[in-house]
């Protein structure tokens, strides 16, 4: 029963790394950035999360979640317009990648700067601590609810891309954005977008990692290497994949912790060795 | 005159890929350029949609100066390009790869469901993906959305390459009634005889210059032999 148990929770905490890798899968499927940032966002997002309630002192957890996303969403639009996109001008296709190492480093700088070292947490009422008992198998609500967030932003992301508009102008733009421009749209404004959609998502599983634990302006550099992970586990550019590769990390690491409680992410790392050797393409392969 | 080329200079790094082309279309009327591999014609028609930045000399379209415009403006001042190799969107099926067409939202005769009575196959397939149609069919889509926009320009870059002539007589068949409506075409072709007959006049290109300009009914075989060779 103790094994279920870890397993379960194993793959709860699979939805947060599915959370944390989704939004670097998008990047990298429709601009083939990858974005070094992406885990100095999610501390961030801790950060904005922290700031947000402490304005709201009594809302629901969960409802942070809006104002986070729309906050994230407009930082992300920001970044990409006034600095990635002009690098991605640039002949060297390294630039960018340099670009957001450099702007990783600042922003972790400026969050020490403005926050200090000292772990934070935000506490907004019980809610952490709730759990439920499932057949004598004790189930936190919050990874719950995590995972279940991360399944509805998985099932909203692919509707908006496959049904919308606007999700068919980032697709065509992934394909071929030179074709594009021949009907009148600038793949630097889709750039945008879809940066505000990453950060978003990253935002997201900010807020819940400031849930669910303490952190500090360095939780993102070891986030940005589970993203990484996830999202080369389950194909690059691949969203299901990523999910799937946040499970198998997840599952591996509480499991691992279960046979050799110091054993931190080295059972995570182990099985995402294996993955690679076995999938170098990953488990689903090429991009959706 | 709806499109003056005027003294057009266009290069790839150093390499001088046009020199001094001068030409003109008329609204509603339909240009041929011929020419060999290699002789610019793609060239050409990527600079009349901006694609092609380090150029020189004056190109004006629907009396403005569009030589340094954006390909994006360009696009919604109503140039459409059906590009070389079809080049639709492989994630987008066919009625999607339409629609993409149709985002510079220009007025005019053509929406879906005009496309969709010009070529009625696409409206069977029209939920199927680029890789499952022949190439006939994904260059009827690519026409297609070309026409989505609504241009007063059509540019075709060797639209026919490639396919069967089941497939070219049904792409040439359409563009009678592309012109009924009033819109110009500019045709990139390898193929001299379907290109003269479809279309009003013809320019022959050979190494980035304009070696022959002729009506497309007083076309002396001789001598666009000898402008499309060199010999």
């Amino acid at each position: 029963m103790v094994w279920i148990g870890t397993v379960i929770n194993g793959v709860l905490l699979g939805g947060l790394y599915g959370l944390f890798g989704v939004g670097l899968a998008l990047v990298f499927g429709v601009t083939r950035i990858v974005n070094i940032m992406h885990g100095e966002f999610i501390a961030l997002s801790a950060f904005i999360a922290l700031g947000i309630s402490t304005v709201l002192p009594n809302a629901h957890p969960l409802l942070l979640v809006v104002p986070v996303m729309i906050a994230s969403f407009a930082l992300g639009y920001v970044l990409q317009a006034l600095f990635v996109n002009r690098s991605m001008r640039l002949p060297d296709p390294l630039a960018p990648l340099l670009l957001t190492f450099g702007l990783s480093i600042v922003t972790r700088n400026l969050m020490i700067e403005a926050f200090g070292v000292n772990p934070r947490s935000i506490h907004q009422g019980d809610f952490a601590q709730l759990s439920i008992d499932v057949c004598g198998v004790q189930i936190g609500v919050l990874p719950l609810v995590t995972l279940a967030l991360a399944v509805v932003l998985f099932v909203t992301l692919q509707l908006v891309l496959r049904r919308t508009k606007i999700g068919r102008i980032v697709r065509a733009t992934a394909d071929n954005s030179e074709v594009v421009r021949l009907m009148g749209v600038r793949p630097s404004s889709v750039y945008s977008i879809v940066m505000g959609f990453s950060f978003a998502l990253a935002g997201v599983a900010g807020l819940m990692l400031a849930l669910r634990t303490t952190f500090t302006p360095f939780s993102g550099v070891e986030r940005l290497l589970i993203s990484f992970e996830v999202v080369v586990m389950g194909g690059l550019g691949s969203f299901w994949g990523a999910m799937l590769g946040g499970i198998a990390l997840g599952v591996a690491q509480l499991v691992g912790l279960r046979i050799n409680p110091n054993s931190g992410f080295l059972y995570a790392n182990l099985v995402f060795f294996v993955v690679v050797l076995l999938r170098p393409n990953g488990l689903f392969g090429a991009r959706q | 005159m709806l499109l003056e080329v005027a003294h057009l200079d266009a290069f790839y790094g150093d390499f001088q890929a046009l020199e001094d082309i001068t030409m003109a279309v008329d609204s509603g009327e339909s240009v041929a350029f011929l020419g060999a591999n290699g002789a610019g014609k793609t060239t050409f028609l990527r600079c009349l949609t901006g694609l092609i930045e380090r150029k020189r000399g004056t190109i004006t379209f629907a009396g403005g100066d569009i030589s340094h415009m954006s390909v994006e403006t360009i696009a919604r001042r109503g140039i459409a390009l059906a590009p070389e190799g079809r080049m639709l969107f492989p994630s987008l099926n066919v009625e999607e790869n339409l629609q993409m067409g149709g985002l510079s939202r220009r007025r005019g005769y053509w929406n879906l469901q005009r496309i969709y009575e010009l070529f009625p196959l696409l409206a069977e397939r029209r939920l199927q993906m680029p890789n499952r149609l022949s190439g006939g069919q994904q260059g009827l889509v690519a026409i297609g959305r070309a026409l989505m926009a609504n241009p007063t320009l059509l540019l075709c870059d060797e639209i026919s390459l490639g396919l069967d002539p089941l497939a070219v007589e049904q792409i040439y068949a359409s563009f009678t009634a592309i012109r009924l409506e009033g819109t110009a075409t500019v045709l990139v072709e390898q193929d001299v005889r379907r290109a003269s007959s479809t279309t009003d006049r013809i320019y022959c290109l050979l190494e980035g210059r304009v070696t022959l300009h002729s009506e497309s009914r007083r076309l002396d075989t001789d001598e666009l032999t000898r402008a499309y060779f060199g010999t």
